[in-house]
């Protein structure tokens, strides 16, 4: 704001007369050059007038400054009180603010605006105009405008008068001054005195005036104070600039050369050297600590938040009882439950149950005999109590009845199913696993091809050489017999001195040997059948007893005794005779065909021995007898020892000699095992008329079980290059099946029965008594109690 | 509903490759439910011949067994259709001519002219006369005798192969005049039972196959001039083989040589093989399902027929390679047949010898039925013979040797002469 602008604001004195007016135009001047002294003095507080006109500004664009009144109040109180010392500083401040003018040419431009400049502060800001008063009151914004003025930028809130405040001649506020029509005066000055209403002038007055004042079309009224003010000519000037939307300081030029203080263009280098910090774009590390160490401790439970603590401080307090059927009315905690039921309800009362029922509803003679004789079966009652009729509700006794129906009724809900059980609706059809049909299973025996006939007692155990060529068998007439499989004809019979319990094919061909338990005494037979060489090689081998280095524990001395055949027998073929002290029942070959295992049921703890052939030596393996042992077996893989009891099948480790395994059959009888050539699953026949197929790899529990035969199962066998096992029974049945493997070890094994061949004759309870498998061919042997073996293809 | 009752008229052409019983060719109408009998009755009349002629009656390169109405629909050939009959002379029913006792099992036999020679289970060779009368025992294996075969065979010398289980096989050259009988060489070389022998049409070889799985070739000339046998093996007659075959897996049951240079294996390991001895390789490999116990090759129709671990009797065509192709599967036995022979004279014939005791003659066209069994044996037939066309000779497990007598044949033999 120039000072010219601010320069004077020129009150007029008015006085009570027009012609007062008239003078006081005159008088304005005069005035003027009689106030030019104190004006001087105020020239900087006319700055400040111009300056509260950009305060109102300001204050009008904030509304919200009651708040600061107060302090404004202060503010202002404060500044009066500075005032003079200000004025100086002013003062100094003007002088070199206009230092290139001459003081004199500064008081003539000050003189003619003066008036103008009056009327204007008059129009805009409805001071009141005394003369006393405006000195008064200009004080005060003079120092407001000196403070703002040394830095030409304005400190909004050091000058903080709303325009009310300022320069408040009448002190009644902002009212409506219609009140004071009535009156003389229009309010009060600062000194308390009234301020006295201007004469009204009528309207001849003012057109009269209109006619002869040339000033009349810029003279307005002061509402507040009744006095009449003049406009100046830059009062007029900024009203037409504000009126044509234009900037009201001339002096601002809008289209001043731009400063460019923040350029545009991106620079190369920071303006700033220094590197922005870590920490201002990582996230800070002991916070995320903090936070996850809080959510930690929220999923643990151990921090509570406020809701839970709340919730849980009311459930203290609360009393503590259960809803049976609490879940009924929220659904939220009922979505575990598929399909709730929701509570049974009570019937409602109905008339018989009034105190006083309808006659109709009142027992005669025969429903009381009724229901008094449904005494002991009280829920057959149609009612569970007899109506009665009362005269009055105040005759009603106390209900007896009453806790325990309480009681049956919280029966009722706890027993009440809380959710419908959906009955699986499958048909029995589709949960019969889907087997392949045997026809896809081909190739599998299917009818008797041979009978064997020869023997004359029942032929316990038969066994095929390794290359398919011939058969052996042995029987309880003593003797052995060796087949041609493909014509049926007998090659060879070795007559032994007690019953043949098993005979076994050594199954390396590259022996020629068969082990042949009769009686105490098991004999190492040479057939005499294919390949010379090797009859003549295990002649050899078999002939004389290796140098033996070990001298033998007692134990085993005591139970077995290797001697060679002599005589007769060494003619019959027998070349090695392993003496046991109790009978032998069963006689296995291990793979490799130098280690066989035999088994002395009698035996107690020396009942399974294993011979060496090669050494000529034999082993009892195990100290302590675990049960009657069955039979054994050799692992074809893995150097495992299975033996059988009646009960149960362990398997250990001969190498590590220890128990790897205890299979749990659950029967009560084991007769016989086979082992899968694989090695990983073991066939089981027991004499309960099952078949028990363990998964040594999957559990020790049966895998499958199988009760295909009718009674007592004898003997099992897989073959050694299809998926077949069979197995005889004493119902005179062989039944063959399927029993496929997997390389797979997801994939379990398949099986699948696969035919009944029924062809022996049953004599005296026993039927058939051991099958084997041929090596190659798909061919099964059966041997039975009717002294025939039969080849089934 | 006429066609269904197979009482409906069917049109008929009657036709015949045989000239002398040629009747006019105009169609008849038949009633569809004629049989075999009804025909002959028929053609007989046609014909008006003095003496009865038997005919069989083939329809659709089938012979007729039952009546015509069930034939035709089990081909699905319609009533409509005029069908062509064409009938032949019914081959004449063998008759049971002599049985030979033998003293144990009869596992071999072979018959040239009027020569049967027989291996037998008690290791010993026998040669009978077709009159039925014994000639000559001829030990020398150790171990039963599983095949045998002639060499040649002249007024003066007959020249024979035997194998058995002994792992060898021997050439016996024998003396008919003075009735002696040598052994020239024993091939050594098996591993095991030589369970099969067959001399090659030239009469230089002789094959071997043998339970070791291996396949063998000998010379079968009386003088040996293999260049790598030593002197020693030479002084004592023994053989190499000229010739050693590997691929079956199993025992080689059956060979047979189909010309000079190739043979026929049948093995246990399902496989038949065709063998290329110029290539000294597997020319065709034909898989069955079953174990191979014998089979036979005709010259005359190149079609082989196959005796396997089961009841039937199954036609193969060597010419097809891939797969295995059944071309025909011939029922009836009732037990494993364990020998099977193609006839040498006539096309569609073959007899076969089964475990259930009984031999039976079938035509190839025929699979329902065979044409004759020829009963006799008691026990399982081991082997049959029907290389004189005049004789069917068979051995078994009864210790007999059965000799059934062609009758046809023997006609034909007399027109010649």
């Amino acid at each position: 704001m120039t000072k010219k602008l601010t320069r004077k604001r020129n009150v007029k004195e008015t006085e009570a007369s027009k012609d007062v007016a008239q003078v006081s135009e005159t008088s304005d001047n005069e005035g003027n050059q009689d106030l030019l002294q104190p004006i001087k003095d105020n020239s900087e507080g006319e700055d400040t007038t111009d300056d509260e006109g950009i305060d109102q500004e300001y204050h009008s664009d904030s509304s919200s400054n009651l708040e600061f009144e107060s302090d404004e109040d202060g503010n202002y109180l404060a500044k009066n009180d500075d005032s003079g010392d200000e004025d100086e500083v002013n003062d100094s401040d003007e002088e070199s603010g206009e230092s290139d003018q001459s003081s004199e040419n500064e008081h003539d431009l000050k003189e003619v605006p003066k008036p103008i400049k009056s009327t204007n502060n008059a129009e805009t800001e409805d001071k009141p105009t005394t003369s006393r008063t405006v000195q008064v009151v200009q004080k005060p914004k003079k120092t407001k405008g000196k403070v703002a003025q040394p830095g030409g930028v304005k400190d909004e809130y050091e000058d903080s008068d709303t325009s009310d405040e300022e320069d408040i001649r009448n002190t009644v506020g902002n009212i409506p001054m219609h009140w004071y029509d009535e009156y003389k005066h229009i309010g009060y000055d600062w000194d308390a005195k009234k301020i006295i209403k201007p004469p009204k002038s009528d309207q001849i007055d003012d057109f009269l005036r209109k006619i002869e004042d040339p000033n009349f079309w810029r003279t307005v009224k002061d509402p507040q104070t009744g006095q009449e003010v003049l406009l100046t000519d830059a009062d007029i000037a900024l009203i037409k600039r504000v009126n044509s939307a234009r900037i009201p300081n001339p002096e601002h030029n809008e289209y001043e050369p731009w400063i460019d203080w923040f350029t545009s263009e991106v620079e190369k280098m920071p303006i700033k050297n220094v590197p922005d910090h870590k920490r201002s774009f990582l996230p800070s590390v002991s916070e995320k600590k903090k936070v996850s160490r809080m959510v930690h401790a929220l999923k643990m439970g151990w921090m509570k938040t406020m809701e839970e603590v709340e919730r849980e401080k009311q459930e203290k307090r609360g009393p503590k009882f259960y809803m049976l059927w609490e879940t009924d009315t929220s659904r939220d905690q009922m979505r575990r439950i598929h399909d709730p039921v929701s509570a049974p309800k009570r019937d409602l009362p109905g008339h018989a149950e009034s105190y006083n029922p309808p006659p109709e509803y009142l027992f005669d003679e025969k429903e009381t005999k009724e229901w008094l004789k449904l005494k002991d079966e009280p829920h057959k009652r149609k009612l569970h109590f007899m109506p009665q009729k009362f005269k009055s509700l105040r005759e009603v006794p106390a209900y007896s009845r009453y806790m325990r129906e309480r009681f049956l009724r919280c029966l009722d809900l706890y027993l009440c199913p809380r959710a419908k059980r959906v009955k699986l609706n499958i048909d029995a059809e589709y949960l019969i696993p889907k087997l392949p049909s045997p026809r896809d299973l081909q190739p599998f025996p299917t009818v008797e091809s041979l009978v064997y006939r020869g023997h004359t007692d029942l032929v316990r155990s038969v066994s095929v050489e390794p290359k398919g060529e011939y058969l052996v068998s042995g029987s309880d007439d003593k003797t052995v017999k060796i087949w041609e499989i493909a014509t049926g004809r007998c090659i060879r019979t070795i007559e032994t001195d007690d019953v043949v319990r098993c005979v076994a094919w050594c199954p390396n061909a590259k022996l020629s040997i068969i082990a042949v338990a009769t009686g105490y005494r098991l004999l190492l037979v040479n057939p005499k059948v294919g390949d010379k060489v090797l009859i003549k090689k295990t002649d050899d081998l078999l002939a004389e007893a290796p140098p033996s280095d070990v001298i033998e524990n007692e134990r085993i001395k005591a139970a077995v005794q290797w001697s060679n055949a002599e005589g007769a027998e060494q003619e019959k073929g027998v070349r090695v005779i392993i003496t046991h002290f109790k009978p032998i029942r069963q006689v296995t070959w291990h793979g490799r065909g130098d280690y066989l295992a035999t088994v002395m049921p009698e035996g107690a703890n020396r009942s399974a021995l294993i011979h060496q052939l090669s050494k000529r030596r034999s082993q009892i393996p195990f100290s302590k007898s675990k049960g009657l042992i069955q039979c054994v077996l050799f692992h074809p893989i893995k150097p495992c020892f299975f033996v059988a009891t009646q009960h149960n099948i362990r398997i250990y480790d001969l190498v590590k000699q220890e128990l790897i395994k205890k299979l749990l059959t659950n029967s009560k009888w084991i007769s016989g095992m086979s082992i899968h050539p694989k090695g990983d699953n073991l066939l089981v026949s027991t004499y309960d008329k099952k078949m028990l197929w363990f998964d040594l790899d999957l559990s020790t529990k049966p895998y499958q079980t199988m009760r295909l035969h009718r009674n007592a199962v004898r003997s099992v066998a897989f073959h050694l290059r299809y998926p077949l096992f069979a197995s005889g029974s004493d119902d005179q049945a062989v039944i063959v099946s399927h029993g496929m493997v997997y390389n797979d070890l997801l994939q379990n094994p398949l099986i699948v029965p696969l035919k009944k061949l029924q062809t022996h004759e049953k004599r005296e309870e026993f039927g058939v008594l051991d099958v084997t498998w041929h090596p190659v061919q798909p061919w099964v042997f059966s041997t039975g109690a009717d002294t025939t073996i039969r080849l089934y293809t | 509903m006429e066609a269904a009752n197979g009482e409906g008229q069917v049109q008929v052409h009657l036709k015949t490759k045989q000239e002398q019983y040629a009747v006019p060719d105009v169609p008849y109408a038949i009633d569809g439910t004629v049989a075999t009998t009804e025909l002959n009755t028929f053609i007989n009349a046609l014909l008006q011949n003095a003496t009865q002629v038997d005919f069989d009656f083939l329809v659709f390169d089938e012979y007729l067994r039952g009546r015509l109405c069930d034939h035709l629909k089990e081909k699905a050939i319609s009533f409509e259709d005029a069908i062509e009959i064409e009938y032949v002379e019914r081959f004449p029913a063998p008759e049971p001519q002599d049985c030979l006792l033998h003293d144990d099992w009869v596992s071999a036999v072979k018959m040239r002219g009027k020569w049967i020679l027989t291996g037998c289970y008690d290791n010993t060779l026998n040669i009978w006369t077709n009159k039925g009368k014994h000639v000559l025992t001829i030990p020398g294996h150790t171990m039963p005798v599983k095949a045998v075969d002639w060499v040649s065979l002249d007024s003066e010398t007959g020249c024979f192969v035997s194998s058995s289980q002994d792992q060898t096989a021997m050439l016996w050259q024998w003396n008919i005049g003075s009735n002696a009988v040598e052994c020239v060489s024993v091939c050594k070389g098996h591993e095991r039972g030589v369970d099969s022998i067959n001399v090659s049409p030239d009469e230089k070889r002789f094959a071997t196959g043998s339970w070791d799985t291996m396949l063998k070739l000998w010379s079968a000339e009386l003088e040996d001039v293999g260049e790598g046998t030593s002197k020693r093996l030479k002084e004592s007659g023994t053989r190499t083989p000229q010739m050693t075959l590997q691929g079956h897996r199993e025992s080689i049951s059956s060979v047979q040589w189909m010309d000079n240079t190739t043979l026929l294996t049948g093995s246990w390991d399902h496989t038949l093989k065709v063998w290329d001895l110029n290539l000294e390789g597997i020319k065709t490999e034909i898989s069955t399902n079953k174990s191979i116990f014998d089979a036979s090759y005709s010259k005359l129709n190149r079609l082989i027929v196959t005796a396997s671990a089961d009841k039937n009797l199954r036609l193969y065509d060597s010419r097809i390679n891939q797969g295995s192709v059944v071309r025909n599967t011939y029922l009836g036995h009732n037990a494993w047949v364990q020998t099977v022979m193609w006839s040498t004279t006539e096309e569609f014939l073959f007899v076969s010898g089964s475990y259930d005791n009984q031999n039976k003659m079938w035509d190839c066209r025929s699979p329902k039925a065979p044409l004759y069994d020829l009963l006799g044996h008691g026990e399982k037939v081991l082997d049959i013979d029907w290389s004189n066309p005049k004789y069917i000779v068979s051995g078994g497990a009864d210790n007999t040797v059965r000799v059934y007598k062609s009758r046809k044949a023997l006609v034909d033999d007399m027109d010649t002469k």
